[in-house]
């Protein structure tokens, strides 16, 4: 049958990676950033307490079903719920829901949001970079060797960011004609990248490489190619690498070039 | 308690006013059944088209991909794809779960278990069909434009959806469809909230109402609180696109003046999550209900579920802004939106526990409507409990706009909400037409899409844990996806059996439709007021308006004579 020879066909095609357990199938990329670590404890304190109770409404739903079934108790207990000892184990169930996971997590949540992910780092030690979304690629802004944004001695990339290791990083960005989001899933973060509006977001890289960027909003037809590279250097590679960038830049730079002034005022 | 007479008409006797523009609401409710089964067959396949894509890639779709996309020898092009998906999430929401939960059981249960004869407004009621059928054609023939249908996703975020991103006439279709499909639920709310509202029967106080009829009445506030706002964003963006407004441009975009793309997504939102409960709470209510008849013991706690419904539906109304933590609000409205939506679990905890203690200590049937009923138990319990990484705001920084999201999701709005909806349907029919499905059938039906669709569901959310973004075209262009094709590949096995489970459905459905096994009069021995009068309804409904003198849910009481564990609505509650 046709139907099915494709099937298969396309699975033993398409299928580079053999041999792998789900375990290791579902695990996110590699962190690689100094506070994505943050994320993923929040996310396991959560899943802990999910399946603890999901538990709990399977040993409710099935146990239930299987004792209580119209074979094994004929006679129902007739009752509204409405007892005192009812009226406490719900209000037990409700505390126990509200302490263990909403207290839980949204102060968790909260202690991460204010003392890490809205604490922009400021000072002359932070990388700067401006970021533009369109369809369908990223552009990258670095100041240059004035450390001044939108000048002609500002190196501007496409779908290619540098970044040094274990130096704090603030992107700005915003987008040209429709929503994008800026998504590094080895850092674990997102943000929207938006027409008139400057958002921004800020990390610490941790490991050397290249990894993957992703537009995570839909923005038209090529959404999915949307890809950029993050390459993560070492101090000196970095530091070698923007000399370099610096000393072609006036020659490369088409100072005639409209396109080349897209950058903003940076925003503190 | 009826505010007003009502009448005995005569029965309708030609065929076009009888079945076509009819005023009844019963047969109004079975034409938003018809309408409703029709798109959700035409989202569904949509569906499997998606997951083909995802798992297949640059495999031709089988059976009529050919026939659909001749110039790429059948294979689903990219800006299909976008077309897709967008046009999956506005059927099975708008044209497919709304007619058949609201449209159809709305129509069909509110005035049967408030014993009232009609709906306070039959020819809104009719006039709010006749809408919907006209903007279903609005929505479909929005696919035939030059350029396609919309392709934005179903929540069009500007500037994607202005004339920027999507050029075509079929946004600005898809557009005014919603918009007039907004008219058509506005009128079918009114409706529902003045019906319950005046038009119970004489004894019958708010919390003698059955459960099924508290979701439908909140479910209708909500659409006719919110359903505006989105007319309101539809209007606007209609403006945008047409007479060249700047509402929602902004940057290079805009050439005069300013507008903020994020203002539609506020719009869109303060209407999109009461939208999830507006689908979600009529199948809280029936499944409310029949787990207290089947179990055949009162509903636990039946007060309480019906006011953490209420206290639902107003939280509702204050965390939306959950849907747009990546948008760097400012971080004050951030954190409320975060502690606003935690509050949520509490009222969802106590319904969750009366469900289960309605169970416990019953005397369990588990005939289909049950194992539906049960089934939502369990899909809604992981849909709820996954919910609580998306409202947290640093995990949902890593999982927004990922597959958990579409799992989340799908497991509360599609899985819960469809099986709530088939519950309804085995439920009902014996009503509706007067005939009984095959039990054998609808079980073999439930257990095969149980299976499938946890199997759908719960991949998508590992390979959203796995990192992999919603609304890829060929989401193994990256490198850290291509270990999840597996998994892909194994969901869209699932999602193909689950498509398959529903000709078990159809073939019952139709079977049962025309030489069914005749039903009785009661044929789930249960109490409340539609199940006083013969099967199939007659078109009066109530000879006489009933008067009710005890609770839907009398069921199992142990001073009743022997041979019969149930007393009907309208006798007198047996007391020691």
């Amino acid at each position: 049958m046709l139907f099915f020879d494709t099937a298969k066909a396309a699975t033993t095609d398409l299928n580079p990676v053999q041999q792998m357990s789900l375990w290791d199938r579902i695990q996110p990329p590699v962190d690689i950033s100094a506070n994505g670590h943050k994320i993923m404890d929040l996310f396991n304190y959560t899943t802990f307490m999910v399946i603890f109770f999901f538990i709990l409404v399977c040993i409710g739903l099935f146990g239930f079903a299987y004792f209580y079934s119209h074979k094994r108790n004929k006679k129902p207990y007739y009752t509204y719920g409405n007892k005192k000892s009812h009226k406490n184990v719900g209000l037990a169930f409700g505390m126990a829901v509200f302490i263990l996971i909403d207290c839980a997590i949204t102060i968790q949540s909260n202690n991460d949001l204010v003392n890490t992910f809205f604490k922009f780092p400021k000072g002359d030690d932070v990388v700067r970079v401006e970021i533009m979304a369109q369809q369908w690629l990223w552009k990258f802004r670095y100041p240059g060797a004035d450390n001044v944004f939108n000048t002609d001695d500002d190196i501007v990339t496409i779908n290619d960011l540098r970044l040094p290791i274990d130096k704090k990083v603030v992107v700005q960005m915003t987008a040209k004609d429709v929503i994008h989001s800026f998504y590094l899933p080895n850092v674990r973060q997102k943000r929207d990248a938006m027409p008139g509006r400057l958002s921004r977001m800020w990390f610490e890289l941790k490991k050397t490489g290249e990894f993957d960027i992703a537009c995570a909003e839909m923005c038209g037809t090529h959404h999915y190619i949307m890809k950029g590279k993050l390459t993560v250097y070492s101090q000196e590679d970095y530091n070698s690498w923007i000399e370099q960038a610096n000393k072609v830049v006036k020659s490369e730079n088409d100072t005639e070039d409209p396109d080349l002034y897209w950058g903003w005022k940076w925003q503190e | 308690m009826a505010f007003y007479e009502q009448h005995i008409h005569e029965a309708p006797k030609t065929f076009l006013k009888k079945y076509i523009f009819s005023f009844d609401h019963k047969v109004i409710g079975k034409q938003f059944l018809w309408y409703g089964i029709f798109f959700l067959g035409v989202g569904g396949i949509m569906a499997l088209m998606i997951r083909w894509a995802l798992a297949f890639p640059g495999v031709a779709f089988p059976l009529f991909g050919q026939f659909l996309f001749p110039e790429t020898g059948g294979v689903i092009p990219p800006d299909t794809y976008s077309m897709l998906f967008t046009l999956h999430g506005t059927i099975m929401i708008f044209y497919a779960i709304t007619p058949i939960l609201i449209g159809c059981f709305g129509n069909f249960c509110i005035p049967l278990m408030i014993g009232a004869r009609d709906m306070a407004f039959p020819s809104a009621n009719m006039l709010s069909f006749w809408v919907a059928v006209a903007s279903g054609v609005v929505l479909l023939a929005s696919l035939f434009t030059p350029l396609g249908g919309a392709a934005g996703g179903w929540t069009s975020y500007p500037t994607l959806s202005t004339l920027i991103g999507s050029p075509g006439v079929g946004q600005t279709l898809w557009t005014l469809a919603i918009f007039i499909l907004g008219v058509s639920s506005t009128m079918g709310a009114i409706n529902y909230i003045t019906t319950v509202i005046t038009l119970r029967a004489p004894g019958m106080g708010y919390f003698d109402m059955p459960l099924t009829v508290w979701g439908l009445w909140l479910t209708a506030i909500l659409n006719a609180i919110f359903l505006p706002v989105l007319g309101a964003g539809c209007l606007l963006l209609i403006f945008d696109r047409v007479f060249g407004t700047h509402f929602f441009l902004a940057g290079a975009a805009a050439t005069s003046g300013n507008g903020d793309p994020i203002l539609f997504q506020h719009v869109f939102w303060i209407f999109g999550h009461p939208e999830v409960y507006i689908l979600i709470l009529p199948a809280w209510g029936i499944v409310s209900d029949l787990l207290s008849f089947f179990s055949r013991k009162p509903a636990f706690g039946a007060k309480a579920t019906a006011l953490s419904m209420t206290s639902i539906t107003i939280l509702s109304t204050l965390v939306y802004g959950h849907h747009m933590f990546t948008t760097s609000m400012s971080p004050l409205l951030t954190q409320s939106f975060m502690t606003l939506t935690m509050t949520i679990s509490i009222p969802s905890t106590v319904f969750f526990f009366n469900w289960l203690g309605t169970i416990w200590r019953g005397s369990i049937r588990f005939d289909s409507p049950m194992l539906f009923s049960l089934g939502v138990l369990f899909v809604f319990g992981l849909g709820g409990l996954t919910g609580l990484y998306l409202g947290t705001v640093t995990t949902d920084i890593y999982l927004h706009d990922t597959y958990f999201v579409v799992g989340h999701f799908h497991y509360t709005m599609a899985a819960s909400v469809l099986l709530g909806g088939f519950a309804g349907i085995y439920f009902w029919m014996p009503k509706m037409f007067g005939v009984m499905m095959n039990e054998c059938l609808a079980k073999i039906h439930f257990w095969i899409t149980m299976l499938g669709l946890n199997g759908v569901f719960m991949g998508m959310l590992l390979v959203g844990y796995g990192g992999m973004h919603r609304r890829l075209y060929n989401p193994f262009w990256y490198e850290f996806l291509q270990k999840l094709i597996p998994i892909n590949t194994f969901i869209t096995w699932s999602a193909i059996l689950m498509g398959f489970a529903q000709f078990f459905f159809l073939y019952n459905f139709i079977h049962a439709l025309i030489k069914g096994k005749k039903a009785e009069d009661n044929p789930w021995n249960v109490g409340t007021l539609e199940w006083t009068i013969p099967s199939p309804a007659p078109h009066y409904n109530f000879k006489e308006i009933p008067v009710v003198k005890c609770g839907p849910h009398e069921l199992g009481n142990p001073l009743l004579s022997e041979g019969k564990d149930f007393q009907y609505q309208t006798e007198e509650l047996v007391k020691a």
